[in-house]
């Protein structure tokens, strides 16, 4: 199934199009979506540790603006934001 | 009575007039109106200007939960909340929030304005891009959202 992964802040550097598309297996969970970003930024950024830590310090959240645990379970064609380390003001 | 806005600063200007007609309009006695700009220097480097980013229907959603959490963590129940924060490119001493309030006293309008800028740094999803004048623009850090 295919999801969409909204970028936001920093995480705006692993793609030019603000967002990041993942073929996933049904029932997959933002886990898995973390795992797929990790695997990216591996293969496409060198293993940027400063890129892992984004990710690992990230939080994600639903359609509904709803901030989400790993374990949520994603439905096809959804769009998923990853929300970095927040700094507003 | 809450009024809760991005402003796109390609598309329009953050009016400090406007916060003073929306709490004008409410009655209270004690105002309070929280600016933030843009400063010059941040960790030694000369800062140009910042680029903000948001999830916009998110960072609506997080004002209007502070505006309803004041209610029960300040206890306070009559208020008129005005906050308007930028989205896109903001050069220095340039304006990036405003927080204004309206209380029926000084120390409930001191404490609210105090509240809500405090809790928009801990959950409102809003990322700055800082650009200097001779190195090169880096996102900075923040505070990761709880779930």
């Amino acid at each position: 199934m295919k999801v969409t992964v909204e970028l936001y802040g920093a995480t705006k550097d692993l793609s030019k199009n603000n967002f990041l598309e993942f073929d996933l297996k049904k029932n997959s969970s933002i886990k898995d979506i973390k795992i797929q970003i990790l695997n990216l930024i591996e293969k496409s950024f060198e293993g940027n540790q400063n890129l892992k830590k984004l990710i690992e310090g990230s939080a994600f959240c639903s359609d509904k603006d709803e901030i989400i645990s790993e374990n949520y379970k994603i439905n096809e064609n959804q769009k998923i934001g990853i929300i970095p380390p927040i700094g507003g003001g | 009575m809450l009024h809760a806005k991005i402003i796109d600063t390609s598309k329009e200007k953050i009016d400090i007039l406007k916060a003073e007609e929306f709490l004008s309009s409410s009655n209270f006695g004690a105002l309070i109106y929280f600016v933030g700009t843009v400063r010059d220097l941040n960790e030694n480097k000369k800062v140009t200007g910042i680029t903000y980013d948001s999830r916009d229907s998110m960072v609506i959603k997080s004002f209007e939960e502070i505006y309803k959490d004041s209610e029960i963590k300040l206890n306070i129940k009559d208020k008129a909340v005005f906050i308007e924060h930028v989205k896109g490119y903001v050069s220095i001493k340039e304006k990036s929030i405003i927080i204004g309030v309206g209380c029926k006293h000084r120390n409930e309008a001191y404490n609210l304005s105090r509240f809500i800028i405090e809790e928009i740094k801990k959950r409102t999803p809003i990322w700055k891009k800082e650009h200097y004048t001779n190195e090169e623009s880096e996102w900075l850090k923040g505070v990761s959202i709880q779930l």
